[in-house]
Formats: structure tokens, C-alpha cells, sequence
């Protein structure tokens, strides 16, 4: 297994010499064999790139060819990660790329998507925020769109929100006779509030950052940490982040994999979203 | 402004020829597009060695400054996080250049990797194609007395904006691309 990484980057150094930029005289090997962007990320996935990091066309005989893509996809793992067994990479891998039933990632789909990190000031305190992107098309192309947002700072708006016992928290059964005179009861106490929604309910944290981005409360500082989630494999999802070590195994690799069905698909898209 | 006429020249030559009013990218038009992307990087690198060198006169500095900044859409950013400060802290490009050329060491080296990544074009929503082009840079800083007091090496991922415009010619109508840097991720590598 750790034979083939090596074989690839003996192949990449042999071969790569066009298209030269700099003049640092060193073993660059570490840097070809590291998955640089996320293309890169998707095209080794697919076996869309040669070992020089050239592009591979659906024209060409090796494009997406079960050889090539094995070699790649033996790379794509984060090997130090206690999260993922060398069992489940490769029948992972054997599902992937079997001659049958080939499985792809599409840049263009659906089901995967980013995390940002990033620091906001939020009444001039710094707190830390998830930001969720997605990939939407519009007219001629394509953009990331802001899908959720995700800040403990906003939990204590939402206190009481799905707690299955009211207590003595409730609107009666009887109040619509009465013209709800007894929301003067439910709008006594803001600390209470959230007893009084639906069961269903869920927070929209988006909604509060509008507000208060808008209003000048919620100031962006910086970005940091970007992780990619996918849930385009059946039966699979992963997660992508990037590796910055002086190592073969390093750039955007697959951090964490689970096997998984439709049902739990659902649950981690809706436990990393924060959505319904 | 005899060299920009040669490159635009080239650009007709390499480009115009593949440009026959169909905006998807054919492979051969795709790898043309690669080279003029890369052309442009190429130019950058050069121009930065040129910005961090502390025998460049200050007039010509800025005299390069000025064609670096040519090679950008207006508005790009420099986007730079550290080992030690993984957040990103964001550079007008001017800015970006004035502080490469007023680093405190007595002598600076900036070479750059023979290697580079270069992205698939996707289309943005107003049609224009968008690329990343990634090369690595080595940073060494001197002092006259301590030697070498610091070095880096960074992973700079720049934008690549690729436009189809058209213009006429001795009463002909070109169509060509347009190829302009935008902004660029600088993220320190591990040793």
C-alpha cells in the first residue's frame, strides 16, 4: 500500500520539467505529490490528471481509467488519521473504482459543500462563527452561496427552543375564546419565550446574522480553517481539510469518512448544517 | 507601451486564432488560455523577485510596482496567513508591494519552484471564467552581521479571470481572451 505513493511520485519528478517558473534547487517532490486545490483534489479523485498534474480530457484513452485512479485515490487519504482504518479505505476505494459501477465526484452536483471558520467582533467582543457555502448556479456560471451560519453566541436567543415540558409556560387550549388576552402571560418574561414555539421549531441562526450584520452589531475580522463535506459517494460521506506538513501525504485529503445510508446521510448533513 | 502591443500581438496570435464565437473551452483553447495564465504569473514572479530586492533602485521599484499592478483586476487583495497566524490578514496589492519593498533586512532572496498547479476554468454567473493558478515561493531575509535571520516558503494560489472580448482590426471583428490576475491566497508552508 505505501509502495504506491512512492511509485507516483518517482513518476512525477521523472516526468514533470514544462512550463518551469522558479529557480529553488531543491527535491520538489513533496510538492507535486501534495493535493494543492481542491480541483486537484477532484480531478485525482476521477482520474482527470496525469502524474505531471496535467489535465486529462474525456478524449484521451487513460480519462478516468480504473489504473490511474487507483494509484490517486491510495492518496487522497490523510494516512496519520485515527478516524479511518485501512479496511475502510479500501473497500472504500473498491467501490469507488469498480469496473462496473464506477462512482465519481461532480464539481456541479449537489450534495457536498464548505466550512468556513472565521472570527467576528459581535458587540465589539470577538466570537468564532461557522459559515456554510454551497454551489448554486446562476445565468452563465456558477457561485457559492451562504446556506447557514453557525455561532454559540446566538444559543442564548434560542433558550427553551424544543424543550418537550412547558412547565407552567403555555398558551391554554382555550385562549383563542378569550381573543389570547393571555399573551400578556406568554410576554412576561423574554427568558421564557422559547417554551411558548412549535415543537418543530428549529433556530435560524442565518435569519439573526442578517439582523445583526445589518445593524452594525456582527463585524467580520478574518477567515481561517476551510473544510469541504461529501455526500455524493453512496452508501459514503467524508470530509476533506488541509493538510500544511512538509510530507507526500499532505494538502486537501479526506480527514474523516464514515459509511453511511440515506437516513444517516440526512442526520449528518442536518448535525453539520444546524439545519432541519 | 511597445511591449504591451507585442503582448497584446501574441495574444491574437496564441488565442484569437482558437476564438470562433463559441464560449465553451475546447482542450487545445483551454491549454492556450493555461499559457497566457502562465505568462502572467510568470511576469508576477519575476516582478516581485525584482520588488524584494534591496539592490533595486526605489524609482524602478516603483516603476515595477506600477506593471504588477497592470496585471490585476482592480480591487485585488492579497489574503496572507502565517504558521504562527493561521487567519487571514488581507493586503491591498500596492500596499502588499510597498511593504515587500521596505522589509527590514540587509539583503533579501525570493526564489520561486520549478512547480505549478494550474486549475480547470469555471464559469462565474456574468460568464467570465475563473482559474487558480498555484506556485510555491522561497523567502530568505539577511542581516550583514547574523546571516540569514529568516526564511519562509509559501504557497501563493492566484486568481485567474479569462474574459472572451472582441476588437476590430483593419475593419475585422477579433475575438480574443483576456486574461487578468485577481486576488491571491499566500498561505506559509510547513518546513
Amino acid at each position: 500500500m505505501k509502495k504506491i505513493p512512492v511509485i507516483l511520485i518517482l513518476l512525477i519528478s521523472s516526468f514533470y520539467s514544462s512550463g518551469q517558473i522558479g529557480s529553488v534547487q531543491s527535491d520538489e517532490s513533496i510538492l507535486y505529490a501534495q493535493t494543492k486545490q481542491i480541483n486537484q483534489f477532484f480531478r485525482r479523485f476521477n482520474g482527470e490528471e496525469d502524474v505531471t498534474g496535467k489535465r486529462i480530457y474525456d478524449t484521451d484513452d487513460s480519462f478516468h481509467s480504473t489504473k490511474l485512479r487507483n494509484k490517486y485515490l491510495n492518496i487522497l487519504f490523510d494516512l496519520s488519521s485515527p478516524l479511518i482504518t485501512k479496511d475502510a479505505r479500501e473497500v472504500f476505494i473498491l467501490e469507488v473504482n469498480s469496473k462496473k459501477n464506477p462512482v465519481f465526484l461532480d464539481f456541479h452536483a449537489n450534495n457536498w459543500f464548505a466550512e468556513v471558520s472565521a472570527d467576528f467582533t459581535y458587540n465589539r467582543k470577538p466570537i468564532h462563527m461557522i459559515l456554510y457555502f454551497k454551489l448554486e448556479k446562476e445565468r452563465l456560471g456558477y457561485k457559492w452561496v451562504l446556506s447557514n451560519v453557525h455561532t454559540s453566541a446566538f444559543n442564548k436567543y434560542f433558550k427553551h427552543v424544543g424543550d418537550s415540558i412547558s412547565g407552567e409556560n403555555f398558551l391554554h387550549p382555550m385562549s383563542h375564546e378569550l381573543d389570547f388576552m393571555t399573551l400578556r402571560k406568554m410576554f412576561a418574561s423574554p427568558d421564557n419565550i422559547g417554551y411558548y414555539l412549535e415543537k418543530d421549531y428549529y433556530p435560524d441562526q442565518l435569519a439573526l446574522f442578517l439582523k445583526e450584520y445589518q445593524e452594525g452589531t456582527l463585524k467580520f475580522v478574518s477567515s481561517n480553517n476551510v473544510k469541504f463535506h461529501f455526500f455524493q459517494i453512496p452508501n459514503w460521506y467524508f470530509e476533506v481539510s488541509y493538510f500544511n506538513r512538509y510530507q507526500n501525504n499532505s494538502g486537501w485529503l479526506i480527514s474523516n469518512m464514515v459509511r453511511v445510508n440515506d437516513q444517516e446521510k440526512k442526520e449528518i448533513i442536518r448535525n453539520y448544517t444546524h439545519e432541519k | 507601451m511597445k511591449r504591451t502591443m507585442v503582448i497584446v500581438g501574441l495574444i491574437f496570435l496564441s488565442v484569437g486564432l482558437f476564438a470562433q464565437g463559441n464560449d465553451d473551452l475546447s482542450p487545445q483553447r483551454k491549454q492556450a488560455i493555461d499559457s497566457l495564465a502562465l505568462e502572467k504569473v510568470r511576469d508576477l514572479s519575476k516582478y516581485i523577485s525584482i520588488i524584494g530586492n534591496k539592490d533595486t533602485p526605489w524609482s524602478e521599484a516603483q516603476r515595477v510596482i506600477e506593471r504588477a499592478v497592470e496585471l490585476f483586476m482592480p480591487g485585488s487583495e492579497m489574503g496572507v496567513s502565517s504558521l504562527s497566524r493561521p487567519e487571514v490578514h488581507y493586503y491591498k496589492l500596492r500596499e502588499y508591494f510597498d511593504r515587500l519593498m521596505q522589509l527590514n533586512y540587509d539583503r533579501v532572496v525570493i526564489d520561486w519552484y520549478k512547480i505549478q498547479y494550474v486549475s480547470d476554468l469555471e464559469r462565474q454567473p456574468d460568464g467570465t471564467y475563473v482559474g487558480v493558478i498555484t506556485v510555491f515561493q522561497r523567502f530568505q531575509g539577511y542581516d550583514k552581521e547574523k546571516g540569514l535571520v529568516y526564511e519562509d516558503t509559501t504557497k501563493k494560489d492566484i486568481t485567474v479571470y479569462v474574459k472572451r472580448k472582441e476588437t476590430q482590426i483593419g475593419g475585422r471583428l477579433i475575438g480574443f481572451w483576456d486574461v487578468l490576475l485577481g486576488d491571491i491566497r499566500v498561505k506559509e508552508t510547513s518546513k
